[in-house]
């Protein structure tokens, strides 16, 4: 999908979303106006049938053309306002969908450092209300500001063509009764984020306690929990109140604004009528006509203030649309015409996330194709960096990477991405079945068996045999949760199904208990054969039968080499190694690694 | 754990009067509320349809008449029942909104207290998102419905019945046609809102889906980008805003042929008016007041049929949302205080689990004749793959979940007799999954003991090697741990919540697989804080690092909820059976190489 053109410049850029659907969207405002005229006419003809037929006792026949008439009038207004909404809405569904999909394809093409800084919470939240806030603007509040305008427009130019001095009569309390309904809703919608702010705190606070059950209940402190629950809930009830306490005090205080303004008209007509300046169906047809505009302006500060949040939300969603994609001006590299082999050369490599501090220093090593190259190191000490920058997530400053001979940053990135094979220390799954997990990684269609090989190549087979829908099970909340170690295999299963030739294994086995270890280890055995891997890992059983071991403290190669080559020499790796092979016998060497 | 996929109650067979029933009990605690805010809106509703009556008779005997004192009586009677009117509106706003705040907060409250005390086994098999959403989104609907809905229904109801009444005050005979078609109109309103009520729910529920769908490319983007797979995931989610287009646009359509359908069914009663009443009124049976007020009667009347019509669609939908709070609150808690528990104060002692047997899944037991004695002050180490039952055993010490078979002694009484309190805060655990809340770093260490002083926490701290880290934050002790402790990492979570377990000075120190996080570094020196807790209290570790458990004073091997092996390392390795493997296999390749 192609990159979208917006205007964000002014709050107006809003309509530019509509692009393409222009034309239905102001046929929708032609129907609002038409059915909104079309109810003025009808008390024009009811100021006729009163004093022209009514009056008249010979025309007794014409009456019931006349109510045909009123039935007719109706009819045309019923599918003028059927058309403003079905139109509005065909327009704004169409331009929504559009936006939706957009943004889903927009998001997953955004750079991993947006990702990175973005939560997920606020991302999302854009999206999704952000997106119907949106959608609410223009099929309803737009349309209704629409109708009230035109109505207002329509029944006073009928007034003062019935008669000027009531036409200026009837809308003298109409500013007031706007700017009174602006403040008053001002302030209800202030309140009401208030409310709604202290809503989230009450669920954020719910969800807390709630995934955190076991430990309330291992300290025993569900009544310190519910005091505190009852303090939040205490909150909102009092801030709900306010919100209540502003609409009770607006509505009966317009009301009698807007019964001021309506029996202003009927006295003044009904004097007029009186003295004979204007006929009875005049006056009720003034009467009918300023009723008609008198209460909906009552709304009119609500809806406007509500839609102006569409102008808060266009602004956010306009932000994300902004954003660069990572894969923009890519079509000038060239495809690989060669297989990839697996030769990966690090020359003087610099890495920073931020301006400020270096992540990578200085990385320099080759690794031929096939080869076992193990990351140790503490946290922070860049490892997964690293490992991050082949397969393009982040892209390096100084120095170069080349693979097979060939600059990385020259290769594609779907191309390089489709030849390297990921596991991960905590492996997202997606939520549905094993099935679809493990074939996510390959495009071409596979078959059970395939995938049921790369199962029983990772040790799963059996587990997910054991499950009462197997393969068809699906993963999370909505079906089994999975331990780390079965997740783990299956993440594997996954990378082996698409047959990488760079595999990159991120602490793939910290979280699983010792016999699972066992069984992943012989998974992935399975797994590196032939293929150039990477292996970051803590526990020193994993990293020693690699060809080359890198040691990485603070974004620097410090150390390099063979186990036998490092278990011999002094430093970091032989104190890890000590430390884990003994535990407690090296007590002494302790005090110096944190000395 | 086993398969236990989680499948909402069916309420089809329950009796609909009983939870109606319940539902407006709710109200009964708040009953002068009530009764004032109904007695307003019946004042409300009847003014409603004075009002057109004063328009015709400012039209009839003051207009038409030419009588300007009577104009001016009339609309003095008119303004001054219009103040009454707002007085009213105030009055039933303040009541019935500040009436359905206090039910929202009163079932939030019950709720919440209530599933502080529900066992661990309705949290293993209830979805978080499901008890969610009856606590917030169910509860506003339950209290929405008996203060608005209620209101609402009230208002209709009582503005049809004394429309009708006026209208046949005014004339009879157009009052017999009007009537003909209210029942239509009422009809049609509610068969288009329960339409468009069901098409909303599908709305809504591909809505779900839609946001999980983000959800997933936002969560999981490491993946997708990883694996190449934007496209594909594109035409995936592109089909469910297909559908969300194509179920949103048919709603759509139904609200917009609504109210129209009902204004032009309202027209024909109007057409009525305007030929019979014209009819009449030229031959004096009826006045043209009369035919305004049946115009505005007729007009009108299209708002208290739309209310009466959303409230009733929706009244099965908030029914629906009653019985899910009220099985949620009927739902007895599996393990509570036996009558005549006490609470303990110490829960020293030896701990026998006496020929326990337990099962999550009847299908399935964990352990059948199970029998453990740990003494006082032992340090007891458990290793075994994974489904051999360790956890199980820690949640049975625990309380978590009472054996199905068997009883557990604490210092030789049957620790049924034990208030839960009592034995619970008496324990100190640390999870596999450390959960922090929101708050900052001493808050949560705190939590373990709540009148704990700062250097009672800070020395908690350093036992649990937490101290270190946290003084180098920027805020130190008050730092911010974020929603759920996520700007902490795994590792320091962890030393937090050892920390907070630490405090509580326990009698019963339990590990679960607490360590597998942290860095071996840190690790072996947590270990040394840790001899000195463990040595003089009971502690049982989970681990599966072995060197972890190592100076256990003795260590279990549990295979399939048998004990396989018992003793202390030495002894374990001399028997060379499966801790033995077990040891070896981690750990030979480094002997031979170092030794080499």
């Amino acid at each position: 999908m192609n990159k979208m053109k917006i205007n964000t410049k002014s709050p107006l850029g809003i309509f530019s979303l509509l692009k393409g659907f222009r034309l239905i969207y102001s046929s929708a405002i032609v129907s609002l106006a038409a059915a909104s005229l079309v109810r003025t006419v009808t008390f024009i003809l009811l100021r006729h049938v009163i004093d022209n037929v009514y009056a008249n006792h010979d025309l007794v026949n014409q009456v019931l053309p006349w109510a045909c008439a009123f039935i007719g009038l109706a009819c045309i207004e019923g599918t003028a306002s059927f058309g403003r909404g079905i139109l509005a809405s065909f327009a704004t569904k169409n331009v929504i969908q559009r936006l939706r999909n957009f943004l889903y394809d927009h998001i997953q093409r955004l750079r991993f450092s947006y990702h990175d800084h973005m939560q997920t919470g606020e991302l999302l939240e854009r999206v999704t209300s952000d997106v119907e806030t949106l959608e609410t603007f223009f099929a309803e509040q737009a349309t209704e500001v629409g109708r009230i305008l035109t109505l207002f427009v329509f029944n006073l130019t009928a007034l003062f063509a019935l008669n000027t001095t009531i036409g200026l009569l009837s809308i003298v309390f109409v500013p007031v009764v706007i700017l009174i309904s602006m403040i008053f809703f001002v302030k209800i919608e202030k309140a009401f984020t208030k409310y709604q702010e202290q809503e989230a705190v009450l669920s954020s606070l719910l969800q807390e306690n709630l995934s955190a059950i076991r430990v309330v209940k291992a300290f025993a402190r569900q009544a310190f929990e519910s005091k505190r629950f009852d303090g939040e809930n205490q909150e909102k009830y009092a801030r709900g109140r306010k919100v209540v306490l502003l609409h009770a005090c607006f509505w009966p205080v317009s009301d009698i604004i807007c019964t001021i303004q309506m029996l202003l008209v009927f006295f003044v007509g009904a004097t007029m009528a009186i003295q004979g300046t204007i006929t009875a169906g005049i006056y009720v047809a003034c009467c009918g006509l300023t009723i008609a505009i008198v209460w909906p302006v009552r709304n009119l500060g609500q809806i406007i203030i509500q839609a102006s949040n569409a102008f808060v939300s266009f602004k956010r969603v306009a932000v994300i649309i902004e954003e660069k994609q990572e894969m923009e001006a890519e079509d000038s590299l060239k495809e690989m015409d060669t297989d990839l082999k697996g030769k990966v050369e690090f020359n003087e490599v610099c890495f920073r996330y931020k301006e400020t501090e270096e992540v990578l220093d200085n990385i320099s090593f080759t690794c031929k194709p096939g080869e076992k190259i193990a990351l140790l190191g503490s946290t922070g000490s860049g490892k997964t960096s690293l490992v991050s920058l082949l397969p393009r997530f982040y892209p390096y400053g100084k120095g170069s990477i080349r693979i097979d001979g060939r600059e990385l940053r020259d290769i594609p990135h779907k191309i390089i991405r489709g030849k390297i094979g990921i596991v991960e220390q905590e492996p997202f799954l997606f939520s549905r079945t094993i099935r679809e997990n493990i074939a996510f990684g390959v495009e071409r269609k596979v078959t059970d068996g395939e995938i049921k090989a790369a199962a029983e190549a990772a040790a799963i087979h059996e587990v997910i045999k054991s499950f009462p829908r197997g393969y068809d099970t699906i993963v999370g909340e909505k079906g089994v949760t999975l331990s780390g170690g079965q997740k783990q295999r299956i993440a594997i299963a996954r990378a082996l199904l698409r047959d990488p030739r760079i595999l990159i294994l991120d602490d793939a086995t910290s979280s699983v208990d010792a016999d699972t270890e066992h069984r992943i280890q012989d998974a992935l055995d399975v797994l590196m054969e032939g293929r150039t891997t990477f292996i970051i890992a803590h526990r020193i059983q994993t990293v020693m039968n690699a060809d080359k071991i890198l040691v990485l403290d603070k974004g620097r190669i410090v150390q390099e080499g063979t186990h036998s080559q490092l278990a011999s020499k002094d430093g970091f790796y032989r104190r890890i190694s000590e430390l884990q092979l003994s535990g407690k016998k090296s007590g002494k060497g302790k005090e110096k690694l944190y000395a | 754990m086993p398969d236990k996929r989680f499948q909402e109650d069916d309420h089809s067979a329950t009796n609909k009067t009983r939870t109606i029933l319940r539902l407006f009990s709710l109200l009964i605690p708040h009953w002068k509320l009530a009764v004032v805010f109904l007695a307003l809106i019946t004042v409300v509703s009847v003014q409603d349809s004075v009002f057109t009556y004063i328009s015709m008779l400012i039209l009839d005997t003051g207009v038409i008449a030419k009588s300007l004192q009577r104009v001016t009586e009339l609309l003095t009677v008119y303004f001054s029942l219009s103040l009454l009117q707002a007085a009213c509106v105030f009055g039933f706003i303040l009541c019935a909104g500040f009436l359905g705040e206090k039910i929202q907060a009163g079932l939030r409250g019950n709720l919440f207290d209530h599933l502080q005390n529900l066992s661990f086994s309705y949290f293993d098999r209830t979805p978080l998102g499901w008890i969610m959403s009856r606590v917030t989104s169910d509860s506003r609907k339950i209290a929405d419905l008996v203060t608005w809905g209620l209101l609402d229904l009230t208002w209709s109801v009582l503005n049809i019945v004394t429309t009708m009444v006026f209208m046949f005050i005014i004339n009879w005979r157009l009052a017999l046609i009007v009537i003909t078609i209210i029942p239509v109109m009422i009809l049609v309103a509610v068969y288009f809102q329960k339409k468009i009520l069901s098409q909303y729910r599908i709305v809504r529920r591909t809505n779900s889906e839609l946001t999980g769908s983000y959800n997933e490319a936002i969560t999981g983007i490491r993946v997708i980008k990883a694996m190449g797979r934007e496209n594909e995931c594109l035409k995936e989610f592109e089909s469910i805003s297909g559908r969300m287009y194509g179920a949103s646009y048919r709603a759509a359509w139904l609200s917009s042929l609504f109210l129209p359908i009902i204004q032009i069914i309202g027209s024909l009663a109007l057409g009525a008016i305007i030929y019979f009443g014209g009819i009449q009124q030229m031959e004096g049976g009826m006045t043209l007041g009369g035919i305004q007020a049946f115009i505005s009667y007729i007009w009108f009347m299209l708002w208290p049929i739309q209310q009466m019509a959303r409230v009733w669609a929706s009244m099965q939908n908030s029914l629906a949302s009653a019985e899910r709070i009220f099985n949620l609150l009927d739902m007895k808690p599996e393990i509570e205080n036996t009558p005549g528990a006490v609470n303990p104060g110490s829960i020293r002692g030896d701990i026998v689990m006496d020929s326990i047997g337990f099962y999550y899944d009847k299908e399935k037991a964990i352990l059948t004749d199970f029998n453990l004695t740990i003494r006082q002050g032992e340090t007891v180490a458990i290793v075994g793959p994974t489904g051999a039952g360790k956890s199980t055993i820690i949640n049975l010490i625990c309380r978590f979940y009472e054996p199905t078979e068997g009883r557990i002694l604490i210092n030789g009484t049957d620790y049924r007799q034990f208030t839960l309190h009592g034995l619970q805060s008496r324990i100190g655990i640390v999870l596999q999954t450390p959960h922090l809340f929101s708050g900052s770093i001493r808050e949560n260490i705190r939590y373990g003991k709540l009148d704990a002083t700062d250097e009672e926490v800070e020395a908690a701290a350093k036992i649990s090697k937490a101290h270190e880290f946290i003084t180098k934050l920027e805020n130190g002790y008050d730092e911010d741990v974020g929603e759920g402790g996520n700007l902490l990492s795994v590792g320091q979570k962890q030393l937090v919540s050892l920390a907070r377990a630490v405090l509580g000075n326990p009698d019963i120190f339990i590990m679960d697989e607490a360590t597998s996080s942290i860095d071996t570094l840190t690790e072996s020196l947590i270990q040394e804080g840790l001899n000195a807790l463990t040595s003089e209290r009971t502690s049982i570790i989970i681990a599966h690092r072995l060197s972890t458990i190592r100076h256990a004073d003795r260590i279990l091997v549990l295979s399939k909820g048998k004990i396989i092996e018992d003793g202390d390392h030495e002894k374990l390795m001399s028997l060379k059976g499966r801790y033995y493997n077990l040891y070896t296999r981690q750990y030979q390749d480094e002997y031979s190489e170092i030794a080499s």
